[in-house]
């Protein structure tokens, strides 16, 4: 990794530069709240985002995809090529480029999966500093801090940004669309005092000691039958989850039914017909929904890759109308009371 | 053999007839596929005896709909109830809050109200009356769904609307969500399946897909009663297309 100071004046100059290689998508405002978005200019650039209704996910495993078009009459595929748009995500904070790395795990294993990681390849990763906001709980995870996953870092120093350099594309984009300037040590002061007025800022208070643990000694507890009552069962928390990966896959005919496309669908294990299977429904019962949700992020997922399934980006907080996220659940699990 | 379908409405302004026909890139191709033998919104014919497949839209309101539904049953290997109307009842549902046989006199005249609008029924959905093989819901239908089942009918696949909630599909358009805006929006517990189109165009759900069967009402009455509504808000607001469902069961 290397370093540049980039003055805030200068990121017009560099998605502008971006723009000739790359579709660039960054947080532009929609209403109230913001979404990642391709931009159309600079200046639609909302780098004061607190967070995007969607998170990143999207544009590696878009909601609906094709997967592939064949012929009915043969059962022939007749056309499976992937979108593969040169992108640049311009300011993730650091809980979203987390998430992909999450993601990766799951989509680009052993077997990798050629839509997401054709994307994924041809995609560069900007991310941006930020400040948490009072639905924010990524530093409960550690997920507070990335150290991979992104070409350039912009960390904000007052008027500058200071750029972490993690790939030659990165570097490469850096050199030629902004002049910036080279690093000082009164620059990574100020980026050391940056960071330390960040992990101040956290008004979060979770306590996640032993929470494999408590998943497993609470499996019967009456918190989640409490929790289920409260559930609608609606998915919200699974669309906007940056980490939940889990999809559908079904076939549709063309209307005059001699072709068809094989479509792939964001899917939730908060919808009752998830689980059904040909025997039936093993998870029939809106709490055992709740509690699978969780026993999955926090802990069938750590138990593979070390890491929770969860980075505390809060966007759940926000979606969900019932209030059941992850810092309700983790106290619930501690106190054994769901709070009203 | 191409199946011979045959169309139809009762109780209802034909809004979902109108939609078939808006389906001006697809139409030409549904027809290549069906034997379309009657369409009650385009044909000046009447009824064939013999006929595959009966798409139906309407609620049912007399015993005239009664006997044509039990005919059309018996007749058709495929019966697809489409729209609100057929669907849930709709909004001739509503009529099922009131007392019919003062409301025909308001309409008919004191006296000749019940004369007149003999053999009338308080509005059903179709379900109540016939099995119902396929559901098309929404008010009125939306044309790709449309499409799907129809292609679903013609495959031989069995009916499969989603049992979920509107929500999932609002989070992925990325609207703003109604009740973080200070509104009520009946997506909270609605059947899915429409795209969640009507608060992609800036408007609360109104629950023309009718209540989802995975929807958690008493949790979103609390959640209304949360959001500053008064108590019996969401209901209320249920009734305009879910009177007659709510009445049956």
């Amino acid at each position: 990794m290397f370093f540049r100071v980039i003055p805030k004046r200068e990121i017009p100059d560099l998605v502008r530069g971006l723009a000739h290689e790359f579709e660039v998508v960054g947080p532009v405002a929609k209403g109230e709240s913001f979404v990642f978005a391709p931009l159309t200019d600079p200046s639609e650039l909302r780098l004061d985002y607190d967070t995007t209704l969607l998170p990143a996910k999207q544009w590696f495993f878009p909601a609906s995809e094709t997967l592939m078009r064949f012929r009915v009459a043969d059962n022939a595929v007749v056309d499976d090529s992937v979108d593969v748009t040169p992108r640049v995500l311009f300011g993730l904070h650091p809980c979203d480029v987390n998430s992909l790395l999450l993601m990766d795990n799951v989509f680009l294993g052993d077997d990798p999966d050629p839509y997401y990681k054709a994307r994924r390849d041809n995609t560069l990763i900007v991310g941006l500093s930020c400040m948490p906001t009072d639905t924010c709980f990524c530093d409960a995870w550690g997920t507070d801090e990335t150290h991979w996953g992104f070409d350039i870092f912009l960390s904000e120093i007052g008027d500058d940004y200071y750029a972490s350099i993690r790939s030659v594309k990165g570097a490469e984009v850096v050199d030629r669309y902004v002049t910036g300037r080279e690093v000082t040590e009164e620059d990574t002061a100020a980026f050391q005092a940056r960071t330390a007025s960040f992990k101040a800022a956290f008004a979060s208070d979770i306590d996640t000691s032993q929470l494999p643990v408590l998943l497993d000694a609470k499996y019967d507890s009456g918190i989640w039958a409490e929790l289920g009552d409260l559930c609608l069962s609606c998915g919200a928390c699974s669309m906007v989850c940056p980490t939940c990966h889990c999809f559908d896959v079904h076939d549709e005919l063309e209307a005059d039914q001699t072709h068809g496309t094989r479509v792939r669908t964001w899917d939730s294990c908060m919808f009752r017909d998830f689980a059904e299977v040909a025997h039936g429904n093993f998870r029939e019962v809106r709490a055992a929904r709740v509690r699978y949700r969780y026993y999955h992020k926090q802990w069938g997922y750590l138990s593979r890759f070390e890491r929770v399934l969860c980075v505390g980006c809060g966007r759940c907080t926000r979606a969900c109308k019932a209030h059941i996220d992850p810092p309700r659940v983790v106290r619930a699990l501690q106190t054994g009371v769901v709070d009203r | 053999m191409a199946p011979r379908v045959v169309v139809l409405s009762l109780a209802s302004d034909f809004g979902c007839q109108v939609q078939l026909s808006n389906m001006t890139d697809e139409i030409l191709d549904v027809l290549g596929l069906i034997d379309l033998s009657y369409w009650q919104l385009a044909s000046s014919g009447h009824m064939p005896d013999a006929y595959d497949v009966a798409i139906v839209e309407g609620a049912v309101t007399t015993d005239e709909h009664v006997a044509l539904l039990e005919s059309v049953r018996a007749t058709a290997g495929v019966v697809i109830a489409i729209g609100a109307c057929a669907n849930t009842g709709g909004i001739p549902g509503l009529a099922n809050l009131l007392d019919l046989d003062e409301r025909y006199g308001v309409v008919y005249g004191d006296g000749d109200g019940p004369r007149v609008a003999a053999g009338r029924r308080a509005p059903m959905p179709l379900d109540s009356v016939i099995a119902v093989d396929y559901h098309v819901p929404g008010c009125p239908i939306d044309p790709p769904e449309f499409l799907r089942v129809l292609s679903r009918v013609l495959l031989g696949l069995k009916n499969r609307v989603p049992d979920l909630t509107m929500c999932a599909s609002c989070k992925i358009n990325e609207t703003v969500c109604f009740f973080d805006r200070g509104e009520l929006c009946l997506g909270l517990v609605t059947r899915a399946g429409c795209g969640a189109r009507c608060p992609s165009l800036n408007r609360p759900c109104t629950g023309c897909r009718g209540i989802a069967p995975d929807a958690n009402l008493v949790a979103a009455r609390a959640i209304s009663i949360a959001s500053g509504r008064p108590e019996g808000a969401l209901d209320d607001a249920l009734r305009i297309y879910n009177t007659a469902k709510e009445v049956r069961g």
